[in-house]
């Protein structure tokens, strides 16, 4: 036995959320060949099927690349502050990839540890996460490598999964049972989800690696980088960010904006000194985070394998693809010098 | 619910310049019941805001005994330094904190303390050093080496002469060979080789030190054969910050992040670290 | 062909003409092919040509851990070779450094072609050390090779406005388009600069609009329309008509068109008393 809903009746309830008032983000096709996470207006943008992974990924919508943390007024010697702390306001993300949904459970321990960061912790709690169970994966995908799969309820309060013409709906949790209550049929079937992609590695092969800090691999196969954050703007768990002032000789805002560990300025001091001034290291830094450093202190790998580093790399250098090299008995030596 | 970037407004109270390119500011809360409340211990840094130009890091380089104000000293270096530096008695800034690790006082009760600092090194040993004579009677002998290029390039200067002034309070100051001017009257020489020459005596010794990684380098072996070893050998990391409380990344340094489990690390523990620093 | 290219990249390897060759090769039969650095003249074998060739490889030439490699060999398409033109020109690559193997080729892109390669005026590279391959390809008869900025400016300013903002929007700032570009080879890019600060970096509309705008102006006249910054940027940012519509006003004000020839000095840079004035509004 399960509950089931028809793509029709889901759209109808994704309208019905819109009409509400409730933000509702998903993917859709946002010009010819971008489909991306996007706030929607109507359910007949949303993407229910057809499409492997979105360019971008859920974070936007708990952690947005731009954020006025507060805004300032200048008059004289006195300063005013106005606190821009986000009203909460309910959002559902729906059709969310489960490598996305479990990300946001991911980042919440960094959010939390210590001082809690309103400005994540007020959106999260507000928002109801649908999750959709994946039917195919390309070969940037390998969320089965970090323990997630296709039907990972990591982070999800609703689990949608395909089946003729419509959803098995599974309700994780509270919120869930609340946004489709006496909205789904019961029914006899039940949604066989095929298996994901074929396990490449293992996040404790990828640890043990680590261990060798000074791996020339380093030095070589990340060789191609070209030191742009299209790795880290895209990928789900990466939540590094810069605070800025913008504004004039009145006033203005300050401001949490994306940062990346890839980007050269990202550790550079006023001084000049850079500790990390080679794209090496820089890479090195990023993998190490993900599968040494995060695991350490919070428990869990800082990546569920959606391949968005890979699909969107300028040189198809997706972290999948180093961590095979890596965990490989001997690094291969494409570039390496003698 | 609280916005945990959110500075608070505090007034400048006094600029002193200390070089060409030094100064150091007195600043506290606009709010009494605030300056009243805050409390904080030596070693722990803050941010502090220009509001239009942005955040920076320093030590707070007052000692924690002081209630009144708080003290932070810069070098003008970047952005916001540039505009710290023209800032006057009466404006306003910003201050989030205090944030991070302190120098564990407590432990060191009962133990000769060896201070060095090289330039602009000297404030966040300076919070040490007036801590440990405000509480003269729990720490043994103390021993202050300061070296700069040139005497001009020296940092509070007048509060050196006074910490000589103390019981069993041996001060060294030195210059690089060639910084000497003829009025001079301390050594001449480059810090590790001042310090082996002291003979500073070391059993039972916590020792900071504070400054360029070169000065560091080759300060270290001369403790070494003192006999100070390096879980008794004490320094602070300036990692670049933007959040100061464990979220933004920036700081991360192999396991730790040093806004949240440093700035000051042993010996011991920063040989255990990646050279990201 | 592909085993010409591999024997001419062993040979400079084996005779020590050069340390590395910057080529492109593939991971695994049905992975993205990708920039690789080939030093041991085994490793050739991994070097591919295919109709995924899109990178532009010059623009690893300005780059100081490939330079750290040693003197190089580079494979090039008749697009990037007018890049690396340029790279000469503005000083940035010393000719004589760099082994440059030109390669014939009919276009990327499958199944369907890149729309540079559908306009392609230079399916044979010129100013190369050796060309590999051969091929009869040439440019349509009589094409408008702005054609996509002619269509485009046929609209309102309001309905122009109204496009760049909604494909600015999207910007998130990876900067992947200026990694990817082999002009900008900036050592501090003006948007990493912050005193002052020119260039929000926010990735709000007037950020978004600054840095687009400005990098594009910067690349007035220098940009040879690889389509790097294009394919590769994760919003889909259609950056090649900015960048197209500042290269038809190189050509039509000053009958320049950048990389095309080594002799002809760079419009920006050359001073001449007869430079009209009239497109300064």
């Amino acid at each position: 036995m399960s509950e089931t809903i028809t793509q029709q009746a889901l759209r109808a309830l994704v309208d019905e959320w819109i009409g509400a008032g409730t933000k509702v983000a998903g993917p859709s096709y946002v010009k010819k060949d971008l489909c991306q996470y996007v706030p929607l207006t109507s359910s007949a943008e949303l993407l229910l099927e057809g499409f492997i992974h979105p360019r971008n990924s859920v974070k936007d919508f708990f952690f947005p690349r731009h954020e006025k943390i507060y805004e300032y007024t200048l008059k004289g010697h006195e300063v005013e502050l106005a606190d821009m702390t986000p009203a909460s306001t309910p959002q559902v993300i729906v059709a969310a990839r489960p490598c996305d949904t479990a990300a946001v459970a991911i980042l919440d321990a960094v959010f939390n540890w210590g001082e809690k960061d309103e400005f994540y912790t007020q959106r999260r709690e507000a928002a109801t996460i649908v999750a959709l169970a994946c039917v195919t994966h390309d070969s940037h995908c390998f969320c089965t490598s970090v323990g997630i799969g296709p039907d990972a309820e990591k982070g999800a309060d609703v689990m949608l999964l395909p089946l003729d013409g419509g959803f098995e709906v599974r309700c994780l949790t509270e919120k869930g049972k609340t946004l489709f209550a006496g909205r789904t049929q019961p029914s006899d079937k039940t949604a066989v989800i095929p298996e994901g992609p074929k396990v490449k590695v293992s996040p404790e092969q990828v640890r043990a690696a680590l261990e060798d800090y000074d791996n020339p691999l380093w030095k070589t196969a990340t060789l191609r980088c070209l030191s742009c954050g299209a790795c880290s703007f895209t990928c789900p768990t990466c939540h590094c960010f810069d605070i800025v002032d913008e504004g004039n000789a009145h006033g203005g805002c300050r401001a949490k904006n994306w940062d990346s560990c890839q980007l050269c300025m990202f550790t550079k001091h006023a001084s000049g000194h850079n500790p990390r001034n080679v794209q090496g290291q820089r890479q090195r830094q990023r993998t190490q985070h993900k599968f040494r450093i995060y695991p350490d202190k919070f428990g869990e790998v800082l990546c569920t394998g959606c391949g968005n580093c890979a699909r969107n790399c300028p040189v198809s250098l997706g972290i999948l693809g180093t961590l095979v090299e890596l965990c490989a008995e001997m690094p291969k030596t494409v570039g390496e010098s003698k | 619910m609280s916005n945990i970037y959110m500075p608070d407004l505090m007034e400048v109270v006094e600029v002193k310049q200390h070089t060409a390119d030094v100064k150091s500011v007195k600043i506290k809360f606009k709010d009494p019941e605030k300056q009243a409340k805050f409390s904080f211990r030596v070693g722990q840094f803050g941010m502090y805001s220009l509001f239009g130009e942005g955040e920076s890091t320093f030590n707070i380089c007052s000692s924690s005994n002081w209630k009144d104000h708080i003290e932070f000293c810069f070098r003008k270096t970047g952005k916001v330094t540039d505009a710290l530096w023209r800032v006057d008695e009466g404006d306003t800034i910003g201050f989030r904190g205090p944030y991070g690790n302190s120098y564990p006082m407590e432990a060191w009760e009962g133990k000769n303390l060896v201070f060095i600092g090289g330039g602009i090194a000297m404030p966040p040993i300076r919070c040490a050093i007036w801590y440990a004579l405000e509480n003269r009677a729990k720490y043994g002998d103390i021993t202050i080496v300061y070296g700069a290029r040139t005497p001009r390039d020296l940092v509070f200067t007048d509060e050196l002469e006074k910490w000589a002034e103390y019981d069993r309070v041996r001060v060294i100051q030195c210059v690089d060979p060639g910084g000497e001017t003829p009025e001079w009257k301390g050594e001449v020489g480059l810090i590790p080789n001042v310090l082996a020459a002291a003979n500073v005596p070391a059993g039972n010794t916590a020792a900071l030190v504070i400054g360029p990684p070169i000065m560091i380098k080759f300060t270290l072996p001369v403790l070494d054969r003192m006999g100070v070893l390096a879980p008794d050998i004490y320094t602070s990391l300036e990692n670049r910050m933007k959040c100061g409380v464990g979220k933004c990344g920036r700081c991360n340094c192999g396991p730790v992040y040093v806004c949240k489990e440093g700035p000051i690390f042993t010996m011991e523990q920063l040989n255990a670290l990646p050279a990201d620093f | 062909m592909i085993e010409e290219i591999r024997q001419t990249c062993r040979t400079l390897l084996e005779a020590g003409t050069v340390n590395v060759v910057i080529a492109y090769g593939q991971s695994n039969p049905d992975g993205p092919v990708h920039p690789i650095f080939v030093t041991k003249p085994d490793d050739v074998e991994k070097i591919v040509w295919n109709k995924q060739c899109f990178a532009n490889l010059t623009t690893y030439l300005t780059r100081k851990e490939v330079k750290s490699l040693g003197k190089a060999a580079i494979l090039v398409k008749g697009c990037d070779a007018r890049s690396l033109v340029v790279l000469v020109q503005e000083s940035q690559v010393e000719r004589s450094d760099v082994h440059v193997i030109g390669l014939a080729c009919e276009g990327v892109g499958e199944p369907e072609l890149a729309g540079k390669c559908r306009v392609c005026e230079v399916h044979m590279p010129v100013g190369v050390d050796v060309t590999i391959g051969s091929t009869e390809a040439a440019a349509p008869e009589g094409q408008n090779r702005y054609a996509l900025v002619d269509e485009f400016m046929k609209k309102s300013p309001e309905e122009r406005m109204a496009f760049w903002k909604q494909e600015f929007e999207r910007c998130v700032r990876c900067y992947a388009c200026r990694g990817v570009c082999p002009l900008c080879y900036c050592n501090q890019c003006i948007v990493d600069k912050n005193r002052p600060v020119v260039i929000d970096t926010s990735a709000t509309l007037k950020g978004n609009f600054a840095w687009n705008i400005t990098r594009a102006f910067h690349l007035a006249g220098r940009c040879v329309s690889c389509g790097e910054c294009t394919r590769v940027c994760p919003a889909g940012i259609d950056l090649r008509m900015l960048n197209a519509s500042l290269a038809q006003s190189a050509e039509k004000h000053f009958n320049y068109r950048a990389g095309m020839d080594p002799e002809t000095p760079p419009v920006i840079g050359t001073y001449n008393a007869e430079d009209k004035e009239n497109f300064i509004r």
